[in-house]
């Protein structure tokens, strides 16, 4: 598989005016599904303005694709894809219309433009929409639209800007089914939301940004299972803490379930151990349940 | 044995054709723009009035050339008396107007405000060329309205004359700078003005009325302060009807300085005063355009 990064950032910063939005923002994320998470300001739509070439930044640099932002702007738009979180629909013609006319934009001859258009469509499920007027298209249709216009021209690299805003929970579902098959395509996506079960749902891997700083980033896998082990103890809890404590793991006990780490060695092995030291039993025993969101708040927090 | 029939999932195929890029993306947003001022992939309502205003600029020509065949016909020796290239201008210069106030503000506003300017803003698409692309587009129908008709003209004198087609095209080639000419600076004239309205305004009905107010009330109002006699450099007021200046810059193209009651002209400003104005205010009002594009795509 190739790591090479296909998003870098160093010492990236940008301010609007007095108003610092990002600051020192250092990443190299490599292919696959990137999940860009953060609060409303943090810096998301910041960092996607930057990176699609729009906005300048103060200071640093950014790469997508290899290509520098402010200098290989239109080589990068030629590989890209934008799904943008605000409208960006003409009303007044058809799916059909807009999303030809969105291929010819990025640079596709017109018969491939039509091709090309027909089959995305009827991949976001609006085959039957197509010559209706955009300007009379549900939320939903109109979001799977702007997918439609992002990938149309089977960019290497996609940008999702809350791609499942304003959408009931069967549009999301099918919004988010889509996202997760872009991977399959060939097509790196960056998914941009503050809704982070979206992002583990999706991504492979993420980047957490918080007051315009980068909180964490890394494969969702490492973030959320955190090295922690949660063992429900049948017996004397508090000899398992002090066999655990002397063999240099971390714990933190409410009740018989303790939470277990250790920076040494392994904590499944540690318990097990203490298990059979003591002589005590177990009701429960497994990595620690960690939701992005949770590493958010603890992230954000210290 | 029974024939089988194969389901194929296409699902997604990868584009492995040609990629134009920015030349690409600049030819779709100009032909865009062609179709959308002249309403063409739009709703019916859409294209009425631009086709109408193709019919007012040359139906006329058509007819005079009609007129021109019957006279020839029956009146060999009577001299035409319908209009010269020049004359014309006045005719398509109302049309051009009118077209202007209604094309620009479609060619500019629906994406502002339907903010289909981030589609172009993830396209290899600088903002220069965004304007510069819809800007020749406007141009170019522009060119149309006013060049079409001319040709007519030039070709169906030509046809009827007793000289004969080549000899009389040969004859009149002088009026083909002319008439290029005066083409071009009413299309200076009246689309950078369009154009930095349909910026600035926020919905097309408010741009179309004040490119009227601009351009109709303006030259009015120019007209009144002119005649406001006890007003210390009065007649300066002239050079703000901006609708006179080409008309009177066209008029000195083809030597007719004086045929046309402007107030520019009463009050006593060369043509080349009324060139330098239509220059300066399309100077300013594209860059203006420009500089407001780059700032928000």
């Amino acid at each position: 598989m190739n790591d090479t990064p296909i998003l870098s950032a160093r010492d990236l910063g940008h301010a609007y005016g007095s108003i610092v939005a990002l600051h020192g923002v250092e990443f190299d994320l490599p292919p696959g599904r990137i999940g860009l998470v953060g609060a409303n300001g943090a810096g998301k739509t910041t960092l996607i303005k930057i990176l699609l070439g729009i906005l300048r930044p103060t200071t640093g640099s950014a790469t997508v694709l290899g290509f520098d932002t402010t200098k290989d702007m239109l080589d990068i738009r030629s590989r890209i894809g934008y799904m943008p979180e605000d409208d960006c629909l003409p009303l007044d013609v058809s799916a059909s219309e807009f999303i030809i006319y969105a291929a010819g934009l990025a640079g596709l001859p017109q018969n491939a433009a039509r091709q090309r258009s027909s089959d995305v469509l009827t991949l976001v499920g609006l085959e039957e929409e197509r010559f209706r007027p955009l300007g009379g298209f549900s939320t939903g249709m109109k979001q799977r639209t702007k997918l439609a216009q992002a990938i149309v021209h089977d960019p290497e690299l996609v940008f999702l800007d809350e791609p499942t805003a304003g959408l009931d929970p069967e549009g999301r579902e099918e919004m988010l089914e889509l996202i997760s098959r872009l991977g399959g395509f060939g097509i790196n996506v960056l998914v941009s939301s503050h809704v982070l079960g979206d992002i583990e749902r999706t991504c492979d891997r993420v980047l957490m940004l918080d007051g315009g700083r980068v909180l964490r980033s890394g494969p969702l896998s490492h973030l959320v299972d955190a090295d922690v082990v949660s063992v429900d103890v049948l017996g004397d809890v508090s000899a398992v803490v002090e066999h655990l404590t002397a063999a240099g793991a971390t714990i933190d006990a409410g009740g018989s379930r303790l939470l277990v780490s250790s920076s040494d060695d392994d904590p499944f092995r540690l318990v097990r151990d203490a298990l059979a030291a003591t002589g005590n039993g177990m009701r429960s025993l497994g990595p620690k349940a960690t939701s992005l969101e949770d590493v958010f708040l603890e992230g954000s927090e210290t | 044995m029974t024939e089988r029939g194969v389901v194929f999932d296409l699902g997604y195929a990868p584009h492995e054709g040609e990629r134009r890029g920015r030349r690409g993306a600049i030819a779709t947003t100009y032909r865009d723009g062609l179709f959308r001022v002249l309403g063409i992939h739009r709703r019916a309502r859409k294209k009425i009035l631009p086709w109408l205003l193709v019919i007012f600029a040359i139906l006329p020509a058509l007819v005079f050339v009609g007129f021109a065949f019957l006279l020839s016909t029956f009146a060999p020796e009577a001299e035409s008396p319908f209009g010269s290239h020049a004359e014309y201008f006045g005719i398509t210069a109302s049309v051009v107007l009118l077209f202007v106030a209604l094309g620009a503000p479609e060619l500019l506003i629906p994406d502002r405000r339907e903010g289909v300017l981030a589609v172009y803003s993830s396209r290899p698409l600088r903002p220069d060329d965004y304007v510069g692309t819809r800007t020749a587009s406007l141009l170019t129908v522009i060119a149309g309205f006013m060049l079409i008709p001319q040709v007519l003209m030039y070709v169906g004198f030509a046809a009827l004359s007793s000289d004969g087609f080549f000899r009389a095209l040969g004859t009149n080639a002088d009026e083909i700078p002319r008439i290029l000419a005066a083409a071009a600076v009413y299309a200076l004239a009246y689309a950078p003005v369009g154009l930095l309205i349909s910026t600035i305004a926020s919905r097309k009905a408010a741009a179309t009325g004040i490119f009227f107010g601009v351009m109709l009330v303006g030259t009015a109002l120019a007209a009144a302060l002119v005649e406001a006699t006890g007003v210390p450099g009065h007649r300066f007021a002239a050079l703000l009807g901006l609708a006179e200046h080409p008309t009177q810059v066209s008029d000195w193209i083809f030597g007719r300085v004086g045929s046309s009651d402007l107030v520019v002209a009463r009050t006593g400003f060369d043509p080349w005063v009324s060139l330098v104005v239509v220059l300066v205010v399309a100077g300013v009002s594209s860059t203006i355009v420009v500089w407001r594009y780059r700032r928000i795509m």
